[in-house]
């Protein structure tokens, strides 16, 4: 899955060790969702979204294969 | 979050006066101060963050004192049947090592749980490595065996799983690096 978690978090000056603080993660686990390595789980998700006030759809793209 | 959509957009809120000053001598600029954001908080100060030694570190310094009570019993208890092979209570002795083994099990597992997703799918994959490598490896050794090769005290085993385990957690970690 595409996601745009690098630029929201650029908009805010947030580190990915601020953003992991708030969502109760690991450094590395925000490191794997940014570079499309792990996808997050739904509560991550969500718990994503309501940090960033932002709907999922608008962080997450799913790659459609055809 | 159907809301959201109503709300401003926190990133177009205006920024703060003081972030937008030119680096000057005569002004305190904040530059380490991220702009305060409409209805989203900055992030935590990093004196929030520093945390002691015990607190990053207590399941590793805990499960190191078990392993570490864990040798104690099992020297003395070695030593102790050594030196008395025909003692009734020798049974009991033979097994008092198990109580801080236990021990490291139950921390283990708790450390485990803390743990994040991300994390667990780690360990989870790490597991499975150590568990095929291990069957591989044992039953390898096995037909060699029966081909006359010496035998191997099975205690080896779990030296063997842990190691791999450790191998599986560098090569699943680096994996989501």
């Amino acid at each position: 899955m595409k996601n745009r978690l690098r630029v929201l978090r650029a908009e805010l000056d947030w580190s990915q060790a601020d953003l992991a603080h708030r969502l109760g993660v690991s450094r590395q686990t925000v490191n794997a969702i940014e570079t499309g390595k792990y996808d997050p789980s739904l509560p991550l998700a969500f718990s994503l979204a309501h940090t960033f006030k932002r709907r999922i759809e608008e962080i997450f793209e799913a790659e459609v294969k055809r | 979050m159907s809301d959201a959509p109503t709300e401003p957009n926190p990133t177009q809120a205006p920024v703060e006066p003081l972030r937008t000053h030119p680096a000057s001598p005569f002004m305190r600029t904040e530059s380490n101060v991220p702009p305060k954001v409409a209805g989203i908080p900055g992030p935590t100060p990093p004196a929030m963050r520093v945390q002691s030694t015990w607190v990053t570190y207590r399941s590793q310094i805990e499960i190191g004192l078990a392993l570490l009570a864990y040798l104690m019993l099992l020297i003395g208890s070695v030593t102790l049947l050594r030196a008395n092979p025909e003692a009734s209570w020798r049974y009991i002795v033979a097994v008092v090592p198990v109580l801080p083994a236990a021990l490291v099990v139950y921390l283990f597992v708790r450390r485990l749980a803390q743990t994040d997703e991300l994390q667990k799918r780690i360990q989870t994959e790490a597991f499975g490595f150590a568990l095929a490598g291990t069957a591989l490896l044992t039953f390898t050794y096995g037909f060699l065996e029966g081909a006359g090769m010496p035998h191997l005290n099975w205690t080896f085993i779990l030296p063997l799983m842990a190691v791999l385990w450790g191998v599986g957690t560098a090569i699943f970690t680096f994996r989501y690096r």
